[in-house]
């Protein structure tokens, strides 16, 4: 692989289009540097573990061609381009951060190259109303969703939110709106606060004077535990409510006492070993788990790195089928019939979801794809 | 190589890159395009931080502003885009000038510390408005069309963008080629000298920071209509640092420098990510970041200069063209002979309880020589700066030419018709003697900015050169009108400070000390300048130490003692003055 | 809002500020000692939140590798510089103070890695550990360009800002820590809560402040920095060498980032480049102090903390807007009050 790459490289830069390729080749861009790496490097050993699952289609060989984007987009969409015109891949795959993929998706469309977001992203079609990416996660409408439902069973009238001032943020905010509403929750505040900040306290203050029946915590991973101790410290006792960007051992050994008891929609795969035999994931999820620890030597417990092993999966399927049509890789006509390929997944059974892809929609995940989960002394207990 | 060889080099360069599309590999022309869009950012940076010397960090927020503006018109309330480059493009030029109205006055690194703040401050600002999409940014940006065709791909934009960038470059080296343009390349190091040549330095820096950020925008329109989305990230500070990395690689004084250091940092970004995996495997991300660090630090460690001055050491000189002698600037009817033309009534300056100046009264009268003289510490200088307006009376009346001058700024007063020299020569060493003359003209010219960018100038600007090319003559420096200033010895340089005294066309020329540093052939050729200039009615104030020197030439001498006037009189009257004798020569006779 | 909540919020902005404190005063150490705007001053104090959290876990920190390689390369300059000069006999010197001493604390971890080790123990490693690094940078970076113009030493600042943060993922990864708190007292003032951590926080930084204080007043090497400060060449026909000066007061000043690091570390999750924003906003506090005023800066710094407090509750998304946004002000109300005075700038 090092040596194709090199080739690719001296042949780009003498300035000559590289002849396409007879293998199947797909690009693959996540973030190892930059705010987007803690997820960006999840990506990437889920990516080593899909590997290892399965690399060929049939008899034909799949070559991965990865590349960092920083976690900024315009090195994002240089590296798609670069994909596509220099290594001319068949599939883009990417990114760890929602609006790297974002930028990624214009790309995809102009340059006729299909493309799985791993990033939940809302998706547009193009001007010729063509859509060439689909999107592996739940929508975060979807998450929310799930979520403030569970708020309604319990018996929550009104919550106050807060989350990062970040696209996630942005993300989980917009989406509690819509089924609050339908479920009758009135929603009281929507605090934010940076990454990087040392305190909440103001935020968290605010939040308590308007006395909350629940907390829906918009944050993600580590620093997703500074609102729970400030409301902790502040006397809050009741009920807190997350996402799955909460689904992290940091969040838990940071958080401690005040973490406990979050319940937080998640991804079956999150809670393989705890669900029923007969649920869609269990099989599928165990084998991604042994694979993860084989290809990183280590395990793994944690939903990012089962979207780009997902991905792959809806990936080799509709590879599968598109080889069938006889176009040969590299070329225009195979971008097209791995397209066609795609958005015709039916009922694929991967870690998160049963998937299910339409021409006219990038979303192909039902309810199915969620769960709630709480946390349990320190561990994420499945909750039906 | 001649102009003519020149413009064909040029000519070729530009024809190559007409061609490039049909040469060079797909990505390669998306490697250009970016390269084209970084070039404009970094041209402004060069024009304000390499040439006008306002280091700025915040370059990307103003391509920001552009990028989010048209995004928005676009994508949200469905207009064109070329509608988007109108409003960004006045957007960005309001947002800039109003910046630089609060934050040129701060000197220094203080002015680059405000950028990173703005920088930051505007980075938050997009992440945070609803409207512009928070930080998922606005997607789906309609592609620019020309005549109902789309420039969606690479291929398309890509010739938009270096029009964009070659019209840029050729105004730009237009503008520094101009009247304004000069007093542009002047800002760097000080304003005590624009603003004795009767430039106002913070108009002069405004607008160039205007223009920095106007070419900013049109880097941003261009980028968000490339990309079709836009989101905070590549409007950071990091990104504005990214920017002058790229003018310090290419050279900031450089216009030419933006598009090397562009183009440099690009392609050895896209080779850095080629070739660290192969290296590294797995460490790739983070090496990129760092080797991108070292390598800066080591080039300004190393080579603060850039490429293009390095590149320019092994390529031919373009040959200057002399100016060709057509009319002349208008000159000053000057005042009668004999008649009063700066009176100083009371003059007193105090800095804390030390007066330096004190209650000190003279005149100067049309063609005449007046020597001010007096030990160390007399307070010549300080007179000379109450006069020229360099420093504030505390209490009494200078009046020039019949006019009040007392509270007037230091360009006013140049204007009226006062000009100087000064005792630590201050010089643009980069530029030629021609340019540092024609400085001196800026105050008998009127062509603005516009006019230099659009070369509408060229009539006045002939004028005025003919007018410094005389200047020049004068004090026998003609031969060398295209050597740079920092390479004339200092006996040279004070001449060619005169000389830019003279272009302005004074009424008075007031000298700092014009002998210091000057062996004894030059000095007599000095005093035989100010023997002629006398001779054609210029009144001249002189300062000096070298007595035989002030003795030989002046009409009359005023001798200071402890910030007071000790005496006046003609030469012959002050050297037998008991006082001056005991005072100044130190009571030797 | 009511009383209590102000209350609550000047408190905790108090305490923010007086992490901004410790770091804006070392900013404005370093500037007046070297004129180096020490802009990646924040990530010396992240490293020591990282380095901390890491041994209580039981790890070995980054730290080790990344002063490794800093003490090989500073050696590597000093030694390459003496060669050049032809001073081999200050080889063994050079040696002792680049290789021996920053390896010392590091080679001391590398065995007590994976032993649990008290906590004062565990912070003075850390402190130890981090201290070295700020001047072998100042070796590496700033010393050959020691003469260049404020200007330019300021972007090479930004640029090793840079630099550090890929070491500090390279060395660190990509994960936040947050360390076990130094205190676990909770005090009812008056019907207010307050939290021990708070007021160890706002001891430590009285008590450095004080202390720093002390030092510049009382101490020969302290009066030595002053008279730097003042009047570089002045500071060296007296025989003060304006070399070590400087690595005194890098010393010194990542000592303050140090602490800092520590006190902030169970507060909040530092990320690998949290120093960042930490530095910026210590580094407003120092540009109200006008990169010259103790005192100044110090007030300047409890100000950001109060203003980001506040802002946090009226107008959270808006924070960091609001304080970068202040700067300007800031500054302009600076330039005018000391308008007039501005030198002339020096010619490039």
């Amino acid at each position: 692989m090092k040596n194709s790459i090199v080739a690719a490289v001296v042949a780009a830069s003498m300035g000559i289009a590289t002849a396409a390729q007879a293998e199947i080749t797909v690009g693959f861009i996540t973030s190892q540097s930059g705010p987007g790496s803690s997820i960006g490097v999840l990506y990437d050993r889920g990516m080593k573990a899909a590997i290892e699952y399965a690399s060929s289609v049939g008899a034909e060989k799949v070559k991965l061609i990865q590349l960092d984007d920083g976690s900024d987009p315009s090195t994002a969409t240089r590296n798609a381009r670069k994909l596509v015109e220099e290594s001319k891949v068949d599939l883009l795959i990417g990114t760890s951060t929602a609006a790297s993929t974002s930028a990624m998706v214009p790309i995809a469309n102009e340059l006729k190259v299909p493309m799985i977001a791993i990033s939940p992203i809302s998706v547009a079609a193009n001007e010729a109303g063509d859509r060439w990416a689909i999107v592996m996660p739940q929508p975060p409408t979807l998450m929310v969703k799930a979520v403030v439902d569970r708020m309604k069973r319990d018996g929550v009238k009104q919550f106050a939110y807060i989350g990062f001032s970040d696209a996630w943020g942005d993300l989980v905010y917009n989406g509690a709106q819509k089924p609050a509403e339908a479920d009758g929750l009135k929603i009281l505040t929507n605090e934010r606060y940076a990454r990087t900040d040392t305190s909440v306290t103001g935020q968290v203050l605010k939040m308590m004077a308007a006395k909350p029946d629940a907390v829906l915590l918009g944050g993600a991973a580590t620093q997703g535990a500074l609102p729970p101790l400030a409301l902790a410290e502040r006397g809050y006792k009741g009920p807190l409510y997350g996402t799955p960007a909460l689904l992290n051992t940091d969040f838990i050994r940071v958080g401690g006492k005040s973490v406990e008891g979050v319940q937080v929609s998640a991804g079956p795969v999150i809670v393989a070993e705890q669900l029923p035999d007969t649920h869609f994931s269990k099989k599928i999820s165990m084998d991604f788990r042994a694979a993860y620890q084989k290809a990183n030597g280590m395990p793994t417990s944690d939903g990012f790195s089962a979207y780009s092993f997902d991905a792959w999966l809806v990936f080799l399927d509709a590879a599968k089928r598109a080889m069938a049509t006889g176009a040969k890789p590299g070329t225009p006509e195979f971008r097209v019939a791995l397209k066609n390929a795609i958005f015709s997944t039916k009922d694929l059974v991967g870690t998160h979801a049963i998937y299910n892809y339409k021409p006219s929609d990038s979303y192909g995940v039902d309810e199915r794809s969620l769960v709630m989960v709480r946390l349990v002394n320190g561990q994420w207990k499945y909750e039906p | 190589m001649t102009r003519l060889q020149f413009h064909l080099v040029s000519a070729a360069g530009v024809l190559l890159l007409a061609l490039a599309p049909a040469l060079l590999s797909p990505f390669s022309i998306t490697l250009m395009n970016f390269i084209g869009i970084y070039a404009l950012a970094v041209l402004g940076l060069v024009l304000l931080s390499g040439i006008g010397g306002m280091l700025s960090f915040g370059q990307a927020a103003f391509v920001g502003i552009a990028a989010y503006a048209t995004a928005w018109l676009t994508v949200k309330a469905g207009y064109s885009p070329w509608i988007g480059l109108v409003v960004g493009v006045v957007l960005t030029g309001l947002v800039a000038a109003i910046l630089g109205a609060v934050t040129l006055r701060l000197g220094g690194h203080f002015l680059s510390l405000s950028t990173i703040a703005w920088g930051l401050a505007t980075y938050f600002l997009f992440g945070n408005v609803p409207m512009l999409g928070q930080y998922n940014g606005i997607s789906e940006i309609p592609p620019i069309s020309i005549g109902g065709y789309a420039l969606a791909s690479s291929n398309s934009i890509y010739y938009l963008i270096w029009v964009f960038v070659i019209v840029s470059l050729a105004l730009s080296a237009n503008l520094l080629d101009s009247r304004e343009g000069r007093a542009v390349r002047a800002l760097r190091g000080g304003q005590v000298m624009t603003e004795s040549l009767g430039i106002n330095p913070f108009r002069v820096k405004l607008i160039t920071f205007v223009i920095a950020a106007l070419l900013s925008a049109l880097s941003g329109w261009l980028y968000a209509h490339m990309s079709r989305f836009v989101s905070p990230a590549p409007f950071d500070v990091s990104v504005g640092i990214l920017y002058l990395l790229m003018a310090m690689v290419g050279g900031m004084a450089y216009l030419s420098g933006a598009i090397v250091g562009a183009a440099v940092v690009t392609l050895l970004k896209n080779s850095i990510q080629d070739w660290l995996p192969v290296i590294s495997p797995g460490a790739s991300g983070q090496l990129e970041v760092i080797v991108f660090s070292v390598l800066f630090i080591l080039l300004l460690q190393r080579a603060r200069a850039g490429l293009v001055p390095f590149a320019l050491r092994w390529l031919p000189r373009v040959q200057p063209t002399p100016p060709i002698a057509s009319g002349s600037l208008a000159h000053r009817q000057q005042p009668e002979r004999g008649q009063p033309i700066l009176n100083v009534a009371g003059a007193t300056r105090r800095f804390g309880g030390l007066v330096a100046v004190d209650n000190v009264s003279f005149e100067v009268k049309a063609g005449e020589i007046l020597g001010l003289i007096g030990p160390n510490g007399a307070g010549k200088t300080t007179m000379f700066n109450l006069i020229t307006g360099a420093l504030p009376l505390n209490q009494g009346k200078i009046s020039f030419l019949g006019q009040d001058i007392s509270r007037r700024a230091q360009r006013q007063i140049a204007r009226a018709g006062i000009a100087r020299t000064f005792q630590h020569v201050k010089l643009r060493k980069t530029m030629t003697l021609l340019d540092t003359v024609l400085l001196g003209t800026y105050g008998r010219t009127s062509s603005g900015f516009f006019a230099g960018v659009l070369r509408l100038d060229r009539a006045e600007e002939a004028r005025a050169q003919a007018e410094a090319m005389r200047q020049l003559q004068r004090v026998g420096l003609a031969d060398r009108a295209f050597e740079l200033a920092g390479n004339l010895p200092l006996g040279n340089q004070r001449l060619l400070e005169i000389a830019r005294a003279l272009a302005a066309d004074p009424a008075l020329l007031m000298l700092d000390e014009p002998a210091a540093g000057l062996r004894a052939g030059e000095k007599a050729e000095l005093a035989h300048l100010l023997e002629a200039l006398r001779a054609e009615g210029l009144s001249i104030l002189l300062v000096e130490h070298d007595m035989d020197f002030v003795m030989g030439l002046v009409d009359r001498t005023v001798v200071m003692d402890f910030g007071a006037k000790l005496c006046e009189g003609t030469p012959a009257v002050v050297r037998s003055d008991p006082r001056v004798q005991e005072a100044y020569l130190g009571g030797v006779a | 809002m009511n009383g209590e909540i102000a209350a609550i919020l000047a408190m905790d902005g108090i305490a923010s500020g007086a992490i901004y404190v410790l770091i804006g005063l070392g900013l404005v150490l370093i500037f007046a000692v070297t004129r180096v705007i020490f802009v990646p001053f924040g990530d010396i104090a992240a490293f020591t939140a990282l380095t901390l959290a890491s041994l209580e876990t039981g790890g070995r920190p980054g730290t080790v590798g990344l002063v490794a390689v800093l003490a090989v390369l500073a050696t590597a300059v000093e030694a390459t510089a003496l060669a050049r000069n032809r001073a081999f006999d200050r080889l063994p010197r050079a040696l002792l103070f680049y290789l021996v001493l920053p390896l010392i604390p590091a080679v001391a971890v590398w065995f007590a890695a994976g032993t649990t080790l008290s906590m004062p123990i565990r912070i003075v490693l850390s402190l130890a550990l981090v201290l070295p690094i700020a001047p072998l940078l100042d070796r590496i970076v700033f010393r050959p360009i020691a003469d260049a113009s404020v200007l330019l030493l300021l972007t090479v600042a930004v640029a090793l800002h840079f630099a550090l943060s890929g070491l500090g993922l390279m060395f660190f990864g990509p994960e936040g820590v947050r360390t076990k708190p130094l205190t676990d007292a909770v005090f009812d003032v008056a019907g207010l809560i307050v939290n021990g951590q708070m007021l160890l926080i706002l001891a430590a930084s009285i008590v450095f402040c004080g202390l720093l204080f002390l030092y510049f007043e009382f101490t020969i090497q302290g009066k030595a920095l002053r008279a730097t400060a003042v009047n570089r060449v002045g500071a060296r026909l007296v025989g003060i060498r304006p070399t070590s000066t400087g690595t005194i007061a890098y010393l010194l000043a990542s000592l303050l980032a140090g602490i800092s690091g520590v006190l902030i570390a169970p507060v909040t999750t530092i990320f690998y480049d949290s120093g960042f924003l930490l530095g910026l906003k210590a580094f407003v506090g120092a540009i109200i102090g006008a990169m010259v005023s103790y005192p100044v800066t110090a007030l300047g710094a409890v100000m950001v903390g109060l203003l980001e407090s506040f802002t946090s509750f009226w107008l959270s998304a808006y924070k960091e807007v609001l304080v970068f946004s202040l700067l300007i002000p800031v500054l302009l109300w600076r330039s005018l009050s000391f308008g007039g005075s501005e030198e002339e700038e020096a010619e490039e």
